[in-house]
């Protein structure tokens, strides 16, 4: 999955888009990724951190600079019953740790697509969630975002979530209110 | 309000729903803070609905998306067979169900067959048009929901108010009320964030608990045999992913062609729902957990349902099938906006319920007779649909359709009334007899009380007892 240039263009808009949904982001030099990450999560109280198993990961030494804050990791999959795995027990502040396909600038929407390494509940069982995004994954509409996904010759994922920002409810009076059944915070790491 | 009443035993019973539409809306009318409620919901809408067109050019939009959804229609059994294939060859089941009946028997025996003693739901007006709860309730299987409106509505034994925000007629002191009662405590807090917050934790003990997820489905795409689960508050994904079986209900016009048009769909839908330009969820499911991965169902059934879809395809309500259920025509119709979805009785609300609602219950159901006329023909249905429904000219069409014998038998009095008024001489014959009769019956200048079909006329009014009237 290749994406056009004009990639400044394009992450400036990304950036303006997850603002507007309500997810915090910033931009880091890769070499910085793992370590920016780990102290975003300890100031956010993150007790244990639920991480795709995922090249990127490793490339950025996640895991060791989370253990370094003094956060318990687990890899995905996680071997944790069902209760734990929904935050019944064990720890409350859980952040699953993502590592998106793709991204749509104009939409701040990122891709997931579930895999074996890749839970599809990572983000939403966890009350926060941070995505590790390669810069030249962002690409301008979703219309770009799904022909890829979806593209001619190659199998479809069985699960696609499409996330655009943390979980919200509007079902009380109207007034949107976050974090529903998914993550209340979502913070995205955009490495350049 | 209530259409449901709980059972000395605990389970719900489902009542027919109460008393003529004229009694509900009368009753609508009357109730306050629903209508401060409503007002609330509409104009918050509304607002997010101008950013739409000023900013995302949701107008120029809609033109592309009704190409798009008349394209479907007109080829719906040819996607429907490639969405059928797909699906099966990614791994999972497919059932066509001839009507709603059909599709809870087989819901209904799955959860039997497999054990399952909780069914966890997302947000399907589907599953309430086939009445998959009372069915599952019935066969002794606990059902919630666990979309919040949803939740809300399902403790308050209501049906929803409106297609996308279910709960839009109750206000926070109300859920806190009804979170003290389930919860069987008064330690529930009754500011929002903290209303939502306890939520969450009572229904992710029903997630843990259930066996079966029941989804609704917002677009199928055949090309590849993905379903489209669209949401806010990330219920759907639980719904989708946690339980050991996935059961998606699906009425059989919502399916797309490709991602090309899925991608169009896909974004005109949370623009006019709920005027944001994105969903925050987007569930695109493609069978079953495939090996090698850690979550995600392990069985996958598609409940695709035609009740009577598939005879409207080359009538002229054809176009209804068209609707992808976004509420818009909801929040911009002034009946509904005064009345609220429950008053309507049925599933479907406001234009869109007051046209299919009759197709789909058949012409001898008290909805076909009443709900076609639950609109002013204003227009603003037609004008709001983002995929160009001309719901105005079908709910002229339903009105036609629901014409009963009595309303054929005032057809007849108006030609012969008409034939009369049309030459001059028993014209001027009728308004010498009618000058008479007034002046017979007047008192003090006015006539209050008028014999046959003018009773209904002067309930409300009086009329001068001389033309010109005497000042």
């Amino acid at each position: 999955m290749s994406t056009a240039p004009d990639q400044a263009g394009v992450l400036d808009l990304l950036l303006a888009s997850l603002a507007r949904r309500k997810a915090t982001a910033q931009v880091v030099d890769r070499a910085e990724a793992g370590r920016a990450t780990a102290r975003w999560m300890a100031d956010a109280g993150v007790a244990r951190a639920v991480v795709a198993s995922d090249q990127v990961v490793e490339e950025i030494g996640l895991v060791d600079a989370l253990r370094r804050e003094g956060i318990d990791v687990l890899m995905w999959p996680t071997g944790l019953g069902s209760r734990e795995a929904l935050g019944l027990e064990g720890p409350l502040d859980v952040c699953g740790v993502t590592v998106p396909a793709l991204a749509v600038a104009e939409r701040g929407t990122l891709v997931l697509e579930a895999s074996g390494g890749h839970g599809r509940g990572i983000d939403v069982t966890s009350r926060h969630h941070v995505a590790l995004l390669p810069a030249d994954r962002v690409v301008r509409t979703l219309s770009e975002a799904l022909a890829l996904t979806y593209a001619d010759g190659r199998t479809p994922p069985s699960a696609v979530s499409l996330v655009s920002g943390p979980s919200r409810s509007s079902d009380i009076e109207k007034i949107s209110t976050l974090g529903a059944h998914g993550a209340l915070t979502e913070h995205v790491v955009v490495m350049s | 309000m209530s259409t449901r009443r709980r059972r000395a035993d605990g389970g719900v019973a489902y009542l027919d729903v109460q008393g003529t539409l004229r009694e509900r809306t009368v009753d609508a009318l009357r109730d306050r803070t629903l209508r401060g409620n409503l007002d609330t919901a509409a104009a918050s809408w509304g607002e997010g609905r101008e950013g739409m067109r000023r900013d995302h050019g949701l107008d120029e939009m809609r033109e592309r998306a009704r190409e798009i959804r008349q394209s479907n229609i007109r080829n719906l059994p040819a996607l429907l067979a490639e969405m059928q294939a797909n699906v099966r060859d990614a791994g999972g089941t497919v059932v066509r169900a001839a009507d709603g009946a059909e599709a809870c028997r087989y819901i209904t025996g799955l959860a039997k067959a497999r054990g399952v003693k909780v069914v966890a739901k997302s947000k399907s007006m589907a599953t309430e048009e086939i009445k998959l709860n009372e069915a599952l309730d019935d066969a002794g299987i606990e059902v919630v929901e666990t979309d919040l409106g949803e939740w809300i509505l399902q403790l308050a034994n209501e049906h929803p108010s409106h297609i996308i925000a279910p709960a839009v007629h109750l206000n926070r002191e109300q859920v806190a009320a009804l979170f003290r009662e389930e919860a069987g405590t008064d330690d529930v807090p009754d500011d929002r964030e903290g209303l939502v917050a306890h939520a969450r934790v009572r229904l992710r003990e029903k997630f843990a608990a259930a066996g079966i997820g029941v989804s609704g489905v917002n677009l199928g795409v055949a090309s590849t045999g993905t379903i489209c689960v669209v949401e806010n508050e990330g219920n759907a994904r639980l719904v989708t992913s946690q339980p050991r079986i996935h059961v998606a209900v699906m009425g059989m016009e919502r399916v797309v062609a490709d991602w090309d048009e899925a991608a169009h769909i896909l974004q005109v839908l949370p623009m006019a729902a709920i005027g944001q330009d994105a969903a925050n969820y987007v569930n695109l499911i493609t069978g079953p957990r495939r090996e090698g991965e850690a979550d995600g169902p392990e069985e996958f059934h598609l409940v695709i349902i035609d009740g009577g879809r598939g005879a409207l395809r080359g009538t002229e309500f054809e176009e209804a099938l068209a609707c992808i259920r976004c509420g818009a025509c909801l929040y911009s119709c002034p009946m509904w906006r005064s009345v609220g979805g429950q008053a309507y009785g049925s599933p479907y609300s406001g234009p869109i319920g007051a046209v299919i609602t009759p197709l789909l219950e058949g012409p001898s159901s008290p909805a076909s007779r009443d709900l076609p006329f639950m609109s002013s023909l204003c227009g603003a249905c037609g004008e709001a649909c983002p995929v160009g429904i001309p719901l105005q000219d079908l709910l002229v069409r339903a009105r036609a359709r629901a014409s009963s014998p009595a309303t054929r038998k005032s057809g007849i009095a108006f030609r012969a009334w008409s034939r009369l008024w049309r030459r001059p001489a028993t014209y001027r014959a009728w308004m010498a007899g009618w000058r008479l009769m007034l002046r017979a019956r007047g008192r003090n200048g006015w006539v209050t009380e008028l014999p046959g079909p003018g009773a209904g006329w002067t309930e409300v009014r009086d009329m001068p007892a001389r033309w010109p009237p005497r000042r």
